[in-house]
């Protein structure tokens, strides 16, 4: 990764102050907001599912829990651990942009779940909720899109209960030269058109092509996560490290 | 394991289309709403997590909460699961291990293999009602007429088998053969017995003789 002046972070590969990154990442969503699920099974080929239903069988959740699902954008996670935990538990959907929280609600609530979930609009490095409030908090393919990510992850440990779990879905880097000559092709090529061509917005998706490579790898965020306290700190490679899934407990 | 993830969504995804067809389903999910089912063959060993809700039925390979209830079943009971009376004797013979409330089973065994799907108005919505109609109608006699020809042929097989080429027994062969068997133990078990009692007469017999000589010596 590379060092960047103070008071400036990455946006993408671009340079930005740091108080503009929030307004850019939430331009791209705003604008990809209404077709975000299309696009991720289009871009992704499907293979999203899997990687989020991996990340269910690793949650370890039951009945009657409370889960965080922060930058849960449309819900995918939401739906599926609001009818893991049932009535008794609680699943709270947050996210930092409020078209891509409401496309989730409206689509929650057309599935029919409703109940246990609440919907709050929250910055993931000032989480506001109190301190060892959830059994589980899950971050799918959002922390790349945070400012200051150490800040963001101590925040997750501080409301996570101990004995609970904190699972960072995220782009990677993949662990096979060939696969990653592929994806790079893919990613800077193909994306952008296609994101043209669906969406009719090239620029989100040349920003998301551009985030992933500035996105820490499996190792680094591995030590972040530590340094903020998690422990028995693990990561799962998938589809070739692409994606990768980091669990970290509180004890 | 993303593999065992793509059967589980690929079993989901078919259960909950199959149960949008199914206008029961609803009512039997409503019945089950809430409660986890842990379901496993028993030639695999490989548990599957099935939680009921209002919406859908979600299928996980990994769940570390308590199941409502553990069902484990071989492979050629899976289709006698729905049967009231086959339970206990599905239980006795070991081919169904339940850990939990028996009913939960019948109603889940209900929920995934007794649907009730009217093709034919399903399909009538997309392509009219006589075409609908014709098809079904055609689906069901070709259905109807492989049944039987798969009879018959089956039938005229084993009939080459055990008539024209005598590779085979036929059943009543089988049965006077085993019948034949039976007598012919029977008779050398009879053999057997009277052998015995005429040797142990003997060695009764010279024991006596050996007493008395021995007595003479003396």
């Amino acid at each position: 990764m590379q060092e960047t002046p103070d008071n400036k972070t990455h946006f993408g590969f671009k340079t930005v102050e740091e108080d503009k990154k929030v307004e850019l990442v939430a331009d791209v969503f705003h604008s990809v907001a209404a077709k975000y699920d299309i696009m991720n099974d289009v871009l992704s080929m499907g293979i999203h599912r899997i990687w989020k239903r991996f990340t269910v069988d690793c949650s370890g959740v039951r009945q009657g829990q409370k889960v965080l699902d922060l930058a849960g954008g449309t819900g995918d996670l939401t739906a599926k651990f609001s009818r893991i935990v049932g009535a008794k538990g609680q699943v709270v959907l947050a996210d930092i942009n409020d078209s891509m929280l409401k496309v989730g609600r409206t689509k929650l609530r057309d599935m029919g779940i409703e109940g246990n979930v609440s919907y709050v609009q929250a910055n993931a490095e000032e989480l506001p909720f109190p301190d060892n409030h959830f059994d589980l908090i899950t971050i799918a393919f959002g922390l790349r899109n945070v400012t200051d990510k150490d800040k963001a992850l101590a925040s997750m440990y501080r409301v996570l209960k101990p004995g609970g779990r904190l699972l960072v879905l995220e782009f990677s880097k993949p662990v096979y030269t060939p696969v990653e000559k592929f994806y790079d092709f893919y990613s800077f090529n193909i994306l952008p058109k296609l994101g043209k061509l669906i969406a009719n917005d090239s620029e989100s998706y040349q920003y998301l092509a551009e985030s992933i490579r500035m996105h820490p790898d499996q190792d680094t965020l591995k030590e972040m996560m530590n340094n903020v306290g998690f422990e028995g700190t693990e990561y799962f490679n998938l589809s070739a490290g692409i994606v990768a899934l980091h669990r970290g407990y509180k004890y | 394991m993303p593999l065992t993830n793509l059967l589980c969504g690929l079993l989901e995804t078919g259960v909950n289309q199959l149960h949008q067809l199914d206008s029961s389903a609803v009512i039997k999910r409503k019945q089950l709403n809430g409660t986890i089912i842990s379901a496993s063959l028993k030639e695999l060993n490989f548990p599957l997590y099935f939680v009921i809700s209002d919406q859908q039925v979600d299928v996980l390979n990994k769940f570390e909460g308590q199941a409502d209830c553990n069902i484990r079943v071989s492979f050629n009971a899976l289709n006698k699961l729905q049967d009231n009376h086959q339970l206990t004797h599905l239980i006795k013979t070991g081919q169904l291990e339940v850990d939990g409330d028996i009913q939960l089973v019948q109603q889940f065994a209900k929920l995934l293999t007794d649907m009730d799907i009217d093709w034919e108005e399903h399909l009538s919505h997309k392509v009219g009602d006589v075409i609908a109609h014709k098809l079904c109608y055609h689906a069901k006699k070709i259905h109807q007429g492989s049944l039987a020809q798969f009879n018959k042929v089956e039938k005229q097989t084993a009939l080459y088998v055990t008539e024209e080429i005598k590779l085979a027994p036929s059943g009543l062969e089988v049965a006077y053969f085993c019948e034949q068997v039976k007598t012919l133990e029977t008779q050398a078990d009879k053999l057997l017995l009277s052998l015995n009692n005429k040797l142990e007469q003997l060695a009764v017999k010279s024991n006596k003789r050996l007493g008395a000589n021995s007595l003479a010596g003396k």
